[in-house]
C-alpha cells in the first residue's frame, strides 16, 4: 500500500471520532437550551393532552441517555431520523432540498473570490512596495470587513432596483425551471439544454455570488501576493532571467504556477468558510439554501434536523479538506505522506 | 509572410447565418409564447400575477397546516362547506347547496353540490368529506382540536348528504366549517393516516398546484374542474423572500406584481411616495396585548392591574413603533367585529396617568415605596419592533412616577414553556383567530383552564358561565348582549390588557386589481388580475438569447441526430 494511500484512509478514519464528538456537543447543546421543541412546533394554542402525545411521538418523553443512544444507533444504520417539525419530514431529505442551493452559492462565490484574490494578489505581488500594492493590500482589508448584508443590499439596489439587470432574490424564474438531476440549476439547465433556465439560473446567481466572493476575496489578495514575492525572489527565477525569458513567461510559466501551491490548502479551508458566510448571503438573497435553513430550525428547536444537518456539513467539509490534501500531494512533487 | 484572415466573402455568410438564426429564433419564440387574455376590444389581461412573501409554507395538508400563508394557499386550491363572503364576511354555503341545523345545534346536515371534482377529475362525495374529516381527527395534527373537540360523530347519509353530530350545540359550528381543516382531500392523492407535507394533489377550489419546491417557489394553475366561475388569472406564481427589505427590492425591481405579508413600517411608508405603486390597507383581525399573571403578587392585585391598565398608552405605541399601520384596540375582540365595545377606552382612557396614580395610591405604593414589576417580551416572534414596544410600555408605566419596570426577554420556544409553567410576572403577545367570532377571541383567554398556555393567569366562575352560555346560545343578539357582558368584565378584572390591532397592508403595481383585503386575512388569489399594455408585450431580452443559444446548439444537435439516423 502506498504512503497516500495510508495517509486517505488514516484521515478518512479520525473524521469518525470528529463527528461523533461534535454530534455529542450539538446534541447536549440543543439540550442545555432552553425551550421545549413540541412548543415552538405547536405554538401557544396546544392542549396539554396534544402536547404530551407528542412528546411521545417524538420520543422526548424518554431520558435523554436514551435519546442519545437511539440517535447514535439510528446514525450507524445510515438514518439521520424525521424533522421534529411540520411534516415530519425525514432529515435527509429536508437536506437534500436546500444543501444544491448551497452548493451551488459556495461555488459561485469560491469562483468569483479566487479570480478576483489572484488577480488583484498578482498585480500587488509582481511590484511589491509600490501605490498599486498598497491599493491592493488596502483592497483586501477592506473587504474582509464588508458586512454581507449591507454589500449585498447595495448591490440588490444597484442593480436590481435601479438598472433591473439581476434579480434581488431567489434561485430561478419558477417558470424555466429546469428537470431536478442534481438540484444545481445552473448544471440541470445545461444537462437538460434548457436554455432559458440557464439564464435564468446565472441571473439569479451573479449578485449573490460576487457578494460572498468579494468578502472572501481578501485572503486569497494577501496570501498570493506573499506567495509571489516568496517564489519571485527565488534562484530559479533569476535562473529564468538570466536565460532571457520575458517577464510575462516568467510570472505566469513558472513564478505563478509555483506560487499557487500553499494556495491550494486555504482553497479548501476557504471553502468551509464560504459555507458558513453563506448563512448571511443566503438571507440577503432569500437563497433557500443551508444557512437560513438550519438558523430557523436551531430556533424551533428542531433536535434532529440540527444534529442531521452538522453531522452532514461536518462530513461534507472532512471531505472537500481530504480531497484538498491529495490534490495538494499531486500537485507539490515534494510533498509526500 | 501572408498574414492569415477571414475572407470577406466568409464573414458575409456568417453574419447572414447569424441574422437567420436570430429572426428565426425570436419567431419560434413567438410561436410558443401564450397570448394574453383579451376580448377583441376590452384591455388585455396578463394571463400570470406573480406574488412576492415573506412567509412560508409549512404542509400542504389541511390535517396538518395551521398557519396562516399555509391556509391561504390551501384556501386558493380547496374549499369547505362554507366560506366568507369577501368584503362582508358573511358566511354562505361553499361546497354545499344547503344545510339544516338539528337537535338546537347539535347536528348539521350538509348537503353537497354534485358536481364537485378535484384537480384529477375524480369526483367529491359526502362519502370524501367524511373520510377528510375522520382523517384530520384520525392524524391529530395540530388543528385536529378544530374536530375533536366539536364533532361527535359524521354519518353520509346518501352521496350527497353529510350528517355531523357535535359534542355540545356550538353556535358558530358554520365558522368553523369555513378553515381549511375541513376541506375534502382526495383519496386517492392523501392516505389516511398519515400527514403528506408536499402533497400537491390540492382539493376542489379554483387553483391546482403544478410546480412546488419547497421554500423556492410555488406554481398555480387554474382547476378545470371548478365548480365555479374561473380564476380571473390563469397561472399564479408565489415567490419567497427572506426579509421585508428584499421583499420591497423585489418589488422596485419588477421581479413582482404584488408584495403581500410581510412589509416593514419603514417600507410600507417608502412604498406610499411611490407613484408606480397602490397601497391596499385594511383592518386585520390580529392582536395584540398584554398578560398579566393574577397568581403572582403583586398583580394578584386588581388596583395594580387597573393602574398599569390606566397608564398605558397605546397611541404613543401605534404611532412611534408602526408608524400608523397599527390602530390603538380598547377590547380583546377586534375593531369592527360585532359585539366590540371601546370598554378599556370608557373605562381608563389612554396613557391616564391622572388615574393610575390615584390607583396605585389606593393600592399601597407611592414615588418612595415604588411598585416593582417584570415585563417579559421575545424579541423575533412578532418582529424587530417588540423591544420597541416594550421599551414604550415601560416608558409610559414608569411616567406615573410609581412604577420600576424591569424589561426582559427571552426566545419564542422558551418565551413559551415559561409562560406555560405561569413563571412569568407580564407578558406580551399576540392572536391571530382560528374562527372570526367573537368566541375565539375571549374563550381561549379568560374561561377556566382554555388559558392553560397563558399559566392559567385568571379563573373567575361568573366569567366561565358567561362564556358558556354564548357558546351554545344560537341567537346572535342575546349572544352580543353576553359578549359585551363579558368584555365589560374582562375590563373590571384586567386580567389582560389590549395594546393594539394590525392593519393589512398589501403593495401591488399599478396595474394590478381585483384586490380584496378583509379581516378574513387571506389573499384571494382568484380574483386578482392584471392589465398590461402593449409594451408589456415586447419580447423580453432573456427569452431572445435563450432561443437563440437554443437554435445554435439544438440545430446542430439534431442535424447530427438525422444523419446518425439516416
Amino acid at each position: 500500500m502506498t504512503s497516500l494511500r495510508v495517509y486517505i484512509i488514516t484521515r478518512a478514519l479520525l473524521t469518525i471520532p470528529m463527528i461523533f464528538i461534535l454530534l455529542t456537543l450539538v446534541f447536549v447543546i440543543m439540550r442545555i437550551l432552553p425551550g421545549n421543541p413540541v412548543l415552538a412546533i405547536v405554538g401557544m394554542k396546544a392542549t396539554p393532552e396534544l402536547i404530551e402525545s407528542l412528546e411521545k411521538q417524538l420520543g422526548l418523553d424518554k431520558p435523554w441517555w436514551v435519546q442519545y443512544i437511539d440517535y447514535i444507533s439510528n446514525l450507524l444504520r445510515g438514518d439521520l431520523g424525521r424533522s421534529m417539525i411540520w411534516g415530519r419530514r425525514p432529515v435527509i431529505a429536508e437536506i437534500m432540498d436546500r444543501f444544491p442551493a448551497t452548493v451551488e452559492l459556495t461555488i459561485g462565490g469560491f469562483i468569483v473570490s479566487v479570480i478576483l484574490g489572484l488577480v488583484t494578489g498578482v498585480i500587488a505581488g509582481v511590484k511589491p512596495g509600490g501605490k498599486i500594492d498598497a491599493t491592493m493590500r488596502i483592497y483586501s482589508i477592506v473587504v474582509y470587513t464588508l458586512f454581507i448584508p449591507l454589500i449585498g443590499m447595495i448591490l440588490q439596489y444597484i442593480f436590481g432596483v435601479q438598472l433591473k439587470l439581476f434579480p434581488v432574490g431567489g434561485r430561478i424564474d419558477p417558470l424555466v425551471t429546469p428537470e431536478h438531476i442534481t438540484g444545481l440549476y445552473v448544471l440541470d439547465a445545461i444537462l437538460t439544454l434548457n436554455f432559458p433556465a440557464l439564464i435564468s439560473a446565472l441571473k439569479h446567481l451573479v449578485l449573490p455570488s460576487f457578494t460572498l466572493g468579494l468578502v472572501l476575496s481578501g485572503v486569497y489578495t494577501r496570501l498570493v501576493r506573499s506567495s509571489l514575492i516568496e517564489v519571485l525572489s527565488q534562484d530559479f527565477i533569476r535562473a529564468c532571467r538570466s536565460r532571457g525569458l520575458s517577464e510575462r513567461v516568467i510570472l505566469y510559466k513558472h513564478a505563478l504556477k509555483n506560487a499557487l501551491v500553499p494556495i491550494l490548502t486555504m482553497m479548501g479551508l476557504q471553502f468551509a468558510l464560504l459555507l458558513a458566510g453563506a448563512v448571511l448571503t443566503e438571507t440577503t438573497f432569500s437563497w433557500p439554501g443551508m444557512g437560513t435553513f438550519l438558523m430557523e430550525r436551531i430556533a424551533y428547536r428542531d433536535f434532529t434536523t440540527v444534529q442531521g444537518t452538522i453531522v452532514f456539513y461536518a462530513v461534507f467539509v472532512a471531505l472537500i479538506s481530504l480531497v484538498v490534501d491529495v490534490v495538494y500531494a499531486y500537485v507539490d512533487p515534494r510533498i509526500r505522506y | 509572410m501572408r498574414r492569415r484572415g477571414v475572407s470577406k466573402t466568409a464573414a458575409i455568410v456568417a453574419a447572414i447565418v447569424v441574422i437567420i438564426i436570430i429572426i428565426a429564433g425570436v419567431w419560434y419564440y413567438t410561436s410558443q409564447q401564450p397570448t394574453p387574455i383579451s376580448s377583441p376590444t376590452g384591455p388585455v389581461y396578463a394571463d400570470t400575477i406573480v406574488i412576492g412573501t415573506t412567509d412560508r409554507v409549512s404542509d400542504l395538508d389541511p390535517a396538518s397546516a395551521y398557519d396562516f400563508f399555509t391556509w391561504e394557499v390551501l384556501s386558493n386550491i380547496g374549499m369547505g362547506p362554507f366560506v366568507y363572503e369577501p368584503k362582508t364576511l358573511e358566511l354562505k354555503p361553499g361546497i354545499i347547496e344547503s344545510y339544516e341545523v338539528k337537535e338546537n345545534g347539535k347536528v348539521y346536515i350538509l348537503h353537497l353540490r354534485k358536481d364537485l371534482k378535484f384537480a384529477d377529475g375524480s369526483p367529491c362525495t359526502a362519502e370524501t368529506l367524511k373520510w377528510s374529516i375522520d382523517r384530520v381527527a384520525k392524524i391529530e395534527g395540530d388543528p385536529s382540536w378544530f374536530v375533536l373537540d366539536f364533532v361527535e360523530s359524521t354519518e353520509v347519509i346518501d352521496d350527497y348528504t353529510l350528517k355531523i353530530t357535535l359534542q355540545n350545540p356550538i353556535s358558530f359550528f358554520p365558522a368553523i366549517l369555513a378553515v381549511p381543516t375541513y376541506f375534502p382531500v382526495s383519496p386517492n392523492a392523501y392516505p389516511f393516516d398519515e400527514i403528506s407535507p408536499d402533497n400537491t394533489a390540492g382539493s376542489v377550489g379554483p387553483y391546482m398546484i403544478t410546480k412546488w419546491v419547497r421554500d423556492q417557489q410555488l406554481v398555480l394553475e387554474a382547476n378545470p374542474h371548478f365548480f365555479g366561475e374561473p380564476p380571473k388569472t390563469p397561472k399564479v406564481v408565489i415567490k419567497f423572500y427572506s426579509t421585508s427589505t428584499a421583499l420591497r427590492m423585489a418589488l422596485e425591481s419588477g421581479e413582482i406584481d404584488i408584495a403581500w405579508r410581510t412589509l416593514s413600517p419603514t417600507d410600507i411608508e417608502a412604498l406610499k411616495g411611490k407613484g408606480e405603486f397602490t397601497v391596499y390597507e385594511a383592518p386585520s383581525s390580529y392582536i395584540r396585548y398584554i398578560v398579566f399573571n393574577t397568581n403572582i403578587p403583586p398583580l394578584d392585585n386588581p388596583l395594580v392591574r387597573k393602574a398599569l391598565a390606566a397608564a398605558l398608552n397605546r397611541q404613543e405605541i401605534v404611532e412611534k413603533v408602526f408608524l400608523g399601520t397599527a390602530e390603538p384596540l380598547y377590547s380583546l375582540v377586534p375593531n369592527g367585529m360585532w359585539s366590540h365595545i371601546d370598554i378599556f377606552k370608557d373605562k381608563y382612557g389612554d396613557g391616564n396617568l391622572e388615574l393610575a396614580k390615584q390607583l396605585l395610591k389606593q393600592a399601597g405604593y407611592s414615588e418612595e415605596n415604588k411598585l416593582k414589576v417584570e415585563l417579559w417580551y421575545t424579541p423575533e416572534h412578532y418582529g424587530d419592533t417588540e423591544a420597541d414596544v416594550a421599551a414604550l410600555i415601560k416608558e409610559a408605566w414608569e411616567a406615573t412616577g410609581m412604577v420600576e419596570v424591569t424589561v426582559k426577554s427571552a426566545e419564542w420556544s422558551t418565551y413559551l414553556q415559561y409562560t406555560r409553567e405561569g413563571s412569568l410576572m407580564i407578558t406580551l403577545y399576540g392572536w391571530y383567530p382560528d374562527y372570526l367570532d367573537p368566541d375565539d377571541y375571549l374563550y381561549p383567554f379568560l374561561h377556566t383552564g382554555s388559558n392553560r398556555w397563558l399559566g392559567n393567569p385568571y379563573s373567575d366562575p361568573e366569567m366561565d358561565e358567561l362564556l358558556d352560555q354564548a357558546q351554545v346560545e344560537m341567537d346572535q343578539s342575546k349572544r352580543e348582549t353576553l359578549y359585551k357582558q363579558v368584555q365589560e368584565k374582562l375590563a373590571e378584572d384586567v386580567p389582560i390588557v389590549p395594546i393594539f390591532q394590525g392593519k393589512l397592508y398589501l403593495v401591488a403595481k399599478k396595474n394590478v386589481h381585483g384586490i380584496v383585503l378583509d379581516q378574513l386575512m387571506l389573499l384571494r388569489y382568484y380574483l386578482i388580475y392584471k392589465e398590461v399594455s402593449t409594451a408589456e408585450a415586447i419580447l423580453p431580452l432573456d427569452s431572445i438569447v435563450a432561443t437563440v443559444m437554443n437554435m445554435l446548439i439544438m440545430v446542430p444537435v439534431s442535424v447530427i441526430e438525422r444523419i446518425k439516423v439516416n
